[in-house]
Order: structure tokens, then C-alpha cells, then sequence
């Protein structure tokens, strides 16, 4: 078979699984068990069950449960909470503080936790109502949550980091560790684009008093409430970049930390540990049965030719590589706006990192590219997830296109931090290449 | 048929409760072996212990496929709804059935052709070279039941004893 109808035939099966609304997991099942029929004959099939657990039984995907039980436990203990208010205390009366607030808080979040819907989730329960009593205009106050939740994909830890990582065969804690300083640019592209959309409208944020507090009442909330969560970033980052653990190793640390941080404040119990638990598995687990079809698909892809041809054809062009990386964006950016992040990987890995090698971009930097495309498809209508996390948690009336233009400021912002790091590759490079 | 049901149920919840013990002793044993590390590099005495890797990785298939029946069953499978949305009833109704049925057959086939592999490395007595040489039965064990009582669940869905897409009240989660 040509490598274009083993290729539209792969594609084709799980799209159209998908379409009709096979859950991920099972559609990939279905797609494998059938490709591996038509390439390989039935004598194949039990190979399928076989790799299946080749994935996801590695000690390098062990980050991805720990990632999310870290944020799990930080939210349910009520650590979130004493960030907030220790950062709450920073601000003094300032037009837009607390969008300003949500960017702080977004990125202080994010390198505790390893979900960007949980950190969404969080940010929009606690910041949008307040927003709402302040008079801050939707746009104001849903935009910067949906743009600050999915720095979590990008700031270490991130689950989502360690999946594209091990898919793709590259270098787990370097992948991780490149994320950190683009994130916080990011961040920092966040709240200049909050400053320009106050000053060509103040009304949308108006200031409004906030009770005095002394200097040394702020310095006391900040050494209280935020500088000990430095233990956790240092336990995990820091232990990353310093070689003292593997990223898994570093993880289970981080887990270890928020529970000791937790256990400081008095606010571990058995119940939050327990609803954390739980949350972990809900998630994990839906996400590694997922990744058990992720060997055998790019197998078949591999098998069949499809991988090896597409390639060939699309260097045989000599397209510069920029052009072939814009393509590439805009078929992430499509695919999101109707699948999940993970069958986006599971879909597009296979094929894109290949070519990208061929073009001689480098796997990390490329990584780190995908992230941030996937945490923009994330954001963008009409099935973006963050949008409906968003919806979920935003006051009644609510409409998926308004969350999505309170977004759109905010995806220019990626935009430009992907333009920086076409740019100067070095933003995301250099901490890796300390490792 | 209502004890077989609250058995079932029941079932499913204690192989949710092995999931989260699991994971929950993947973190500990985690963070022990960072712990005997530090130990050993300060010099003091420490048990040798390396089997860390294979619990870990043997633990992450484990969690998986104990907690894939009870995932089902609170609808908690991750699934795209952007096309069928757009369809009436009826349609979505038959796609809907014809979509349990895909999910039945592919878990009936990993049922069985895991079920081969299971006896085959019995039969075998294989090890797995991973780790510390681990019985490699042990790796497929939980597969075969955890695909099995996903089809069942999804046996459910097809009979109309309960809809996976109808009653999903909450976001979608992720990460």
C-alpha cells in the first residue's frame, strides 16, 4: 500500500472513531487492532496487547500521577488559598489588581502544580466571582485566567510535558526544566498585555480601596504564605537541574513537600488526602489508558510506511523550515479545537517529531513549541477544553464566545512568546544545557 | 439480579480502592529510595534494595487498569462530542450504540489476546529482564480483568441500563 493510503487510512479510522464519539482510549484500540489486521494479519494481534504495555510501564511516566496528585493536595489543603492571600497583600489599590493577581497567583500555581485544567478550574472558582462583585468587565476577568491557567502546561511541573516526553523519546527533565524561564516571560507578556487593554479601557478594572496593611504585616504574609512554597519548587525544579533525582524521583519529592507544607499549616487531613487520591487516579489513569495505544499507533504508522513517506514528501519541497513549523501549527491548532491534549500527542508525535528531526530543530526547543501550540489549541473555540472549564465556572449566561474573546488578547501573547523563541532559542535552551 | 448488581458495584469500587492504594505506594516507595540514597552517600547503613524501578513501572499498569471499569462506570473515559452534537436524536442514538459496540469488541479482543499472554508467560514461567527480573505474568494479569469488565460496563451502556453520554453533568477532566 502507498504510504498516503496507509497514512489517510490510519488517520481516517481514529478521527472518524473519534467523531462519532468512541471515547479516546477505545478509539485507538479499535484503530490498532484493525491496522494491525490490514499490515500485519491476524498472528499480529496479540502484539497489540502486548506493546500496549510498553509505554506505560516506564519509570519515566511516573512524574505524570505525581504531577497531578502534587496540585491535587496543594488545592484540596487549602495551600492555594494562603498563596492568594499572601499575595493579596502585595497589591496595594491598583487599577486591574486582581487580574494582576490571577497572573501572580497563575504562575506561582503552576510551578506547583502539573495541570492546566485544575489550575483554570482554580483560578476561575476563586478570582471570577470576586471580579464580577468589583465590576470588572468579563473580558477582564475571565481572559487572564484562561491565559494563566495553561502556564501550568508549560512551567515545570508539568504533566503534559512528561507525556509529550515520553511519547516522543526525548529527555524528560530537560523538556521540563525548558519550560521554566518561557513561562515566566510569558507571564510577563500576560500582564503587559493586562496593562495595555486597562489603559485603552479603565473602566473594565476599576481600582477599588483595599483595607491598609503595614509593611511588616506584608513582609510577615509573604514569608508565611509564599516564600515556604520555594521548598517545593526547589524539591522538584532544583532537584531536576541539580542532577540530585530523576524527574520521577524529583515528582514523588514534590509530593512529599506539599504534604510537609500541608502538615506545617495544619491543613493536611485524611479527607483531603483521600480526595486527592482519588482525583489523581480519575485523571491518570483516563490519561495512561490513552497512552497504552500510543506504541502500537506509531508502530503501524512506522509499519506502513505512512511516517517515512510523509516525510520524504514534505522535505522533497525544500520548504524553509519556518514554513514547515507554521504548518505544523496551524494542524495543532486545528486538531485542538476538537480533541484533547493527549490525543493530540498521540496523533501528531508520531509524524511531526520525525520531520522535525529531518529539519534539524532541536527536540527540545520543538517540545516546548508543541507545548505551548497545545495550551493555545486549549483556548480556542468552539471545543478548546480550558473555554468549557472556563464556561463551567463562570457566572450564568455566560456564552462560549464570550470566553473565547475574553481569550483571544491572551493568544496573541503566546503567539509572541513563540515568535521570541523562533527568535532566540537560547530562552528555553540554556537551563537544559546546565543539566 | 439487585445482588448481583451491588457485588458488581462493589467490585468495581475495591478494584478503584486497589488503584489508589497502589499509586498511593508508588509515591512512598519513591520517596524511600530517594531517602536510602541520601543515606548511603552520607555513609550510613542502608538495606540494598533495587527494585524500585520495576514496582514503579509495573505499578503504573497496575493503577491503570484496576481503576479503566470504575472510570466507566462514572463516565470518566474521555470522549469528543463536537460532531454528534450537531446531529437529532435518532442519529445520535445510533451512533452512540454503534460506538459501544466499537468499545466492546475492542475490549473483548484485549480480553482475549491478554488472557493469551497471561497463560502463555504462566505456561513460560517468564521473567521480565526490566527491573529486577520480575515474573512477567504479573505484568499481564491486570489487563485481561480490567478490559473485561470495561466491556461489561459498556454492555450496560448498549442494553440502556445506563447512557454514557446522557448524564455527564460536570467539565471534562484533564490535564
Amino acid at each position: 500500500m502507498e504510504w498516503y493510503w496507509a497514512f489517510a487510512l490510519l488517520l481516517g479510522m481514529v478521527i472518524s472513531f473519534l467523531a462519532v464519539g468512541v471515547p479516546v482510549a477505545f478509539a485507538f484500540i479499535a484503530t490498532n487492532l484493525i491496522a494491525i489486521i490490514i499490515f500485519a494479519g491476524t498472528s499480529g494481534l496479540i502484539q497489540v496487547a502486548d506493546n500496549s504495555t510498553e509505554l506505560i510501564s516506564r519509570f519515566t511516566l511516573g512524574p505524570v500521577p505525581m504531577f497531578i496528585m502534587m496540585g491535587s493536595l496543594f488545592f484540596h489543603t487549602g495551600l492555594a488559598i494562603k498563596v492568594f492571600d499572601g499575595l493579596d497583600a502585595i497589591f496595594g489599590r491598583l487599577p486591574g489588581r486582581l487580574c494582576y493577581l490571577t497572573v501572580a497567583g497563575g504562575a506561582i500555581f503552576s510551578t506547583l502544580t502539573g495541570s492546566s485544567m485544575a489550575n483554570t478550574a482554580m483560578l476561575g472558582s476563586l478570582m471570577v466571582p470576586e471580579m464580577n462583585r468589583r465590576g470588572y468587565s468579563q473580558k477582564m476577568s475571565m481572559g487572564p485566567i484562561l491565559g494563566t491557567g495553561g502556564l501550568a502546561m508549560i512551567i515545570p511541573p508539568s504533566a503534559l510535558g512528561v507525556l509529550l516526553a515520553a511519547i516522543a523519546e526525548i529527555d524528560v527533565g530537560r523538556l521540563l526544566v525548558a519550560g521554566f524561564l518561557p513561562g515566566f516571560v510569558l507571564a510577563a507578556l500576560y500582564a503587559g498585555m493586562i496593562t495595555l487593554q486597562l489603559i485603552r479601557n479603565p473602566g473594565s478594572a476599576p481600582a477599588y480601596d483595599v483595607p491598609y496593611m503595614s509593611v511588616v504585616t506584608k513582609i510577615r504574609l509573604v514569608s508565611t504564605n509564599i516564600l515556604p512554597m520555594g521548598l517545593v519548587v526547589f524539591m522538584v525544579i532544583g532537584f531536576i537541574i541539580l542532577g540530585i533525582a530523576t524527574p520521577t524521583e524529583a515528582a514523588a519529592c514534590g509530593v512529599l513537600g506539599v504534604m510537609l507544607l500541608a502538615a506545617l499549616f495544619r491543613t493536611l487531613s485524611y479527607e483531603s488526602m483521600k480526595t486527592a487520591v482519588e482525583a489523581t487516579i480519575k485523571v491518570a489513569a483516563m490519561v495512561f489508558l490513552i497512552l497504552m495505544n500510543s506504541t502500537v499507533f506509531s508502530q503501524m504508522l512506522a509499519y506502513s510506511g505512512a511516517s517515512k513517506g510523509l516525510i520524504e514528501w514534505v522535505t522533497s519541497y525544500e520548504l524553509h523550515k519556518l514554513v514547515v513549523l507554521l504548518m505544523m501549527f496551524v494542524v495543532l491548532i486545528l486538531l485542538g479545537m476538537f480533541m484533547d491534549a493527549t490525543s493530540m500527542m498521540l496523533i501528531t508525535v508520531p509524524i511531526f517529531f520525525p520531520l522535525a528531526h529531518a529539519l534539524g530543530f532541536d527536540l527540545i526547543w520543538y517540545g516546548l513549541f508543541v507545548l505551548i501550540t497545545i495550551e493555545m489549541a486549549g483556548t480556542t473555540p468552539p471545543f478548546g477544553l480550558l473555554l468549557y472549564v472556563m464556561l463551567g465556572v463562570a457566572p450564568k449566561g455566560t456564552t462560549l464566545f464570550q470566553v473565547a474573546g475574553a481569550a483571544l488578547p491572551f493568544l496573541i501573547c503566546d503567539t509572541i512568546l513563540i515568535l521570541i523563541l523562533v527568535a532566540f532559542p537560547e530562552l528555553a535552551l540554556w537551563l537544559p544545557s546546565l543539566m | 439480579m439487585e445482588t448481583i448488581a451491588k457485588a458488581h458495584m462493589r467490585l468495581l469500587n475495591l478494584m478503584k480502592t486497589g488503584s489508589e492504594l497502589i499509586i498511593f505506594g508508588v509515591f512512598v516507595i519513591i520517596v524511600v529510595d530517594v531517602g536510602l540514597t541520601i543515606c548511603a552517600k552520607w555513609g550510613l547503613p542502608v538495606i540494598p534494595w533495587d527494585r524500585t524501578h520495576g514496582f514503579v513501572e509495573y505499578g503504573l499498569l497496575w493503577f491503570t487498569m484496576l481503576a479503566a471499569p470504575w472510570l466507566a462506570r462514572i463516565k470518566g473515559h474521555v470522549f469528543i462530542d463536537a460532531v454528534t452534537q450537531l446531529l437529532p436524536d435518532t442519529a445520535r442514538g445510533i451512533l452512540a450504540k454503534f460506538a459501544y459496540c466499537v468499545v466492546i469488541v475492542g475490549c473483548v479482543a484485549m480480553t482475549y489476546f491478554s488472557a493469551q499472554l497471561l497463560l502463555e508467560s504462566i505456561d513460560n514461567e517468564a521473567l521480565d529482564d526490566r527491573g529486577a527480573d520480575f515474573i512477567l505474568w504479573t505484568l499481564y494479569l491486570p489487563m485481561p480483568f480490567g478490559f473485561g469488565l470495561v466491556a461489561i460496563e459498556f454492555v450496560r451502556f448498549l442494553v440502556g441500563i445506563d447512557d454514557m453520554y446522557g448524564s455527564r453533568t460536570d467539565v471534562r477532566e484533564g490535564i
